[in-house]
C-alpha cells in the first residue's frame, strides 16, 4: 500500500446543535473507487463538502497528497486535483455545452485571464474528449443548450467534464440517482475508466446498492455523521451493524 | 466549421454599419450626428455594464460614477486649469489608466458584498461622487463645471467636427465590441458565466470568485473611463449633471433593452434609447411614463432584450432545420 491520495482525520462539522460529521478518518488511494454509504440524511454530501472546500471543518484536518489542506479555498482545492460531481448536476443552465465543458478544460490548463486573452492556446483536449464521450455513450451536439439534453446525459457530462479538469481525486456524488440502467452502465464505464486508465482516486457516495458493488474496493458506512463500518463490499453486505442502520431493528431484540 | 457558421451574422452587422456610417455621412444634420455620437459613447459604458451584468450577473450602477471620473481626468489635463495641456490621447491613456485603478480599489470594497448588496453599494458610490462633482470646485469645477476643453487631435489631425467624431467613435466601439466578444469566447468570460449560474459549480471548477469578479469591474470600470474621456473632449464641457443617478438608469436600460448578453444588442440598444427623448420631443412630459411602460413589457415579453430575442429566434431556426435534416 502506497500513500493515500486524500485522507481525513478527526473531521468534525455540526451546523447548530445537528452534527453531521462526528471525528470522521478517511482514506482514498490513488486508483480505488471508495464507496461512501450511508443512510438518507447522514452527512454524506456534507462530507464531500467539507472536502472540497464549500464548508469549512470545525475540527480535525484534510490532508491531500500529503499535504493539509484543512485551510485553504475551494477553488485551489480544484486547482490541486480535488474534482467533483454533484447529486443534481451543477451547469451553466445559459450557456451551451461546449462553455460547460470547457470550463473543465481551463481548470485543466490553469492558464490565467490575460494569457488566454491575448490567444495562448491551451492543452489539445479533443482526442480525450472523444475518448471519455466514446465511454459515456451517446452523441452531444456541441452548440445545444444543457437543458437540451436529459437529464441522465447531464449528469454523465458532468463526470467528463469533471475528468476534463485532470483531478487526482474525484467526489462523485450520487452518480447514479435518476439515471437508466444502461446509464448505470455508462457511468460505471467511465468511473472504472478514472481510477484504473487514469489512476483517479475516487470517493463515491451512493444508493445504487449495485454500483457501489461492483466498483467499490472498500466501503465507509456513514451513519449520523459517524463511521460506523469499514471494509470490503462482501464484509459490509452482511455486516449486522450496517443491516440494522439501513433496515433498522426488530422491536424483540 | 465554426467560422462558417457564423459568417452570415457578421456579414450582416458589417452590411448594417456601412449603411449606417452612409446614412450619418450624407443624410444627417449635425444635431443628429451629435446624438448618434453621444449614443456611441454611451455604449462604451453600456458594454461595460454587459461585462458585470450580462455575464457575471452582477448588477452594479456605478459605470456612470466611473465615467465621471474619466471625464473629469481628462478635462483637467487638457483644459489648462492645471496650468499645462496634455495631448488628448495621453489624457485618454491617463484617464482609462487612472479609471481602472479606483475601479480595482472600489471593486475590492463592493464585491466582497454580492448580489444586490453589492448594487446597493454602487448605487451610494454614484450619488456620492454625484454630489462631490457637483460640489467641489478645486477638483471638478463645482457647479459651472469645466468649459473649454480641447477637442482631440491626433498628430496634426483635429477632431473638430460631429462627423470625424462619429468615426473615431465608431472605431473606439467596434474595438470595445470585439474586447467583449474575445472576453466572452476565453476563460474569463466562462468563468463569469459560471459565478453568474452556479457559484459552487464555479469553485468546484477552480475559479476563484472574488478575484474574478474585481477584475470584470475593473474592465468595466476602464471602459467606463475611456468613454468619459472621450465624451470630455466631445463635447468640450462637462458638469456634474451628466453623471447623475438617472444617468445611470439610462445605462441600464440600453444595455437591458439591446440585451445584458449581447454584443449586437446593446449597439441597438443603446441607439434607440438615446434616439428616444429626440423622436418623443413632443411628448416630453411623458417621457419617463413611456420609458417606465416600455421596460415592463419588455421584461415581461423578452427578458434577455431584443438581441436575446434575435439569438432565441436564429437558435429555434437552427433546432427546425436539424429535425428536418
Amino acid at each position: 500500500m502506497g500513500e493515500a491520495i486524500l485522507r481525513l482525520e478527526g473531521v468534525c462539522k455540526s451546523f447548530g446543535g445537528v452534527v453531521t460529521a462526528k471525528n470522521v478518518d478517511l482514506k482514498v488511494m490513488p486508483g480505488e473507487i471508495h464507496g461512501l454509504i450511508g443512510p438518507n440524511g447522514a452527512g454524506k454530501s456534507t462530507m464531500m463538502n467539507l472536502i472540497s472546500g464549500i464548508y469549512e471543518v470545525d475540527e480535525g484536518k484534510i490532508y491531500f497528497q500529503g499535504e493539509d489542506i484543512t485551510g485553504i479555498p475551494s477553488h485551489m482545492r480544484a486547482r490541486k486535483g480535488i474534482g467533483r460531481t454533484f447529486q443534481t448536476p451543477r451547469f451553466l443552465y445559459r450557456s451551451n455545452i461546449r462553455d460547460n465543458l470547457m470550463l473543465g478544460v481551463d481548470l485543466q490548463d490553469q492558464l490565467g485571464y490575460f494569457k488566454s486573452f491575448i490567444g495562448k492556446k491551451g492543452s489539445d483536449f479533443l482526442k480525450e474528449l472523444d475518448g471519455l464521450m466514446e465511454l459515456a455513450g451517446f452523441e452531444i451536439d456541441w452548440d445545444e443548450d444543457i437543458t437540451a439534453i436529459p437529464f441522465g446525459q447531464r449528469k454523465i457530462l458532468e463526470i467528463v467534464r469533471s475528468m476534463l479538469g485532470h483531478p487526482k481525486v474525484m467526489l462523485v456524488d450520487e452518480p447514479a440517482a435518476g439515471l437508466t440502467t444502461q446509464e448505470i452502465g455508462q457511468a460505471r464505464d467511465l468511473l472504472m475508466f478514472a481510477a484504473k486508465k487514469r489512476n483517479i482516486g475516487i470517493l463515491l457516495i451512493e444508493h445504487q446498492m449495485d454500483l457501489v458493488m461492483s466498483t467499490c474496493e472498500n466501503i465507509d458506512v456513514l451513519v449520523f455523521g459517524e463511521i460506523l463500518a469499514r471494509g470490503l463490499p462482501q464484509e459490509i453486505a452482511v455486516n449486522p451493524i450496517v443491516l440494522e442502520a439501513y433496515l433498522g431493528r426488530d422491536f424483540d431484540d | 466549421m465554426d467560422k462558417l457558421k457564423k459568417a452570415p451574422k457578421v456579414w450582416a452587422v458589417v452590411v448594417f454599419l456601412i449603411l449606417f456610417s452612409v446614412a450619418v455621412t450624407w443624410k444627417m444634420n449635425n444635431y443628429t450626428v451629435l446624438v448618434v455620437n453621444m449614443a456611441l459613447i454611451n455604449m462604451i459604458t453600456a458594454y461595460g455594464l454587459s461585462i458585470m451584468l450580462g455575464m457575471c450577473g452582477q448588477l452594479v450602477f456605478s459605470g456612470v460614477a466611473f465615467m465621471g471620473i474619466g471625464a473629469y481626468i481628462t478635462a483637467n489635463l487638457c483644459s489648462g486649469r492645471l496650468g499645462f495641456y496634455l495631448p488628448g490621447y495621453a489624457a485618454v491613456f491617463v484617464s482609462v489608466a487612472l479609471t481602472g485603478l479606483i475601479a480595482w480599489v472600489a471593486g475590492v470594497l463592493f464585491l466582497r458584498l454580492k448580489n444586490s448588496f453589492c448594487t446597493f453599494a454602487t448605487l451610494g458610490f454614484v450619488q456620492v461622487l454625484y454630489v462631490l462633482f457637483l460640489n467641489y470646485e478645486p477638483a471638478f469645477g463645482g457647479p459651472k463645471g469645466i468649459p473649454e476643453i480641447r477637442t482631440l487631435s491626433v498628430g496634426g489631425f483635429v477632431f473638430d467636427s460631429y462627423k470625424k467624431w462619429y468615426f473615431l467613435l465608431l472605431g473606439v466601439v467596434l474595438l470595445i465590441a470585439f474586447l467583449v466578444e474575445r472576453i466572452r469566447r476565453t476563460n474569463l468570460g466562462r468563468s463569469l458565466a459560471s459565478i453568474r449560474d452556479n457559484e459552487i459549480a464555479a469553485q468546484s471548477l477552480g475559479v476563484n470568485i472574488y478575484r474574478t469578479r474585481v477584475i470584470a469591474f475593473v474592465i468595466a470600470g476602464a471602459f467606463a473611463g475611456l468613454s468619459g474621456s472621450l465624451l470630455a473632449q466631445h463635447n468640450r464641457f462637462i458638469s456634474g449633471d451628466q453623471f447623475s443617478f438617472a444617468k445611470s438608469t439610462t445605462i441600464v436600460i440600453m444595455s437591458m433593452l439591446g440585451g445584458i448578453n449581447s454584443t449586437p444588442g446593446i449597439f441597438v440598444g443603446a441607439l434607440i434609447v438615446t434616439f428616444l427623448p429626440e423622436v418623443l420631443r413632443g411628448l416630453d412630459k411623458y417621457l419617463m411614463l413611456i420609458y417606465g411602460f416600455a421596460v415592463i413589457i419588455m421584461m415581461i415579453f423578452m427578458p434577455m432584450g431584443i438581441g436575446g430575442a434575435v439569438a432565441d429566434f436564429l437558435k429555434n431556426m437552427r433546432r427546425k432545420h436539424k429535425i428536418k435534416s
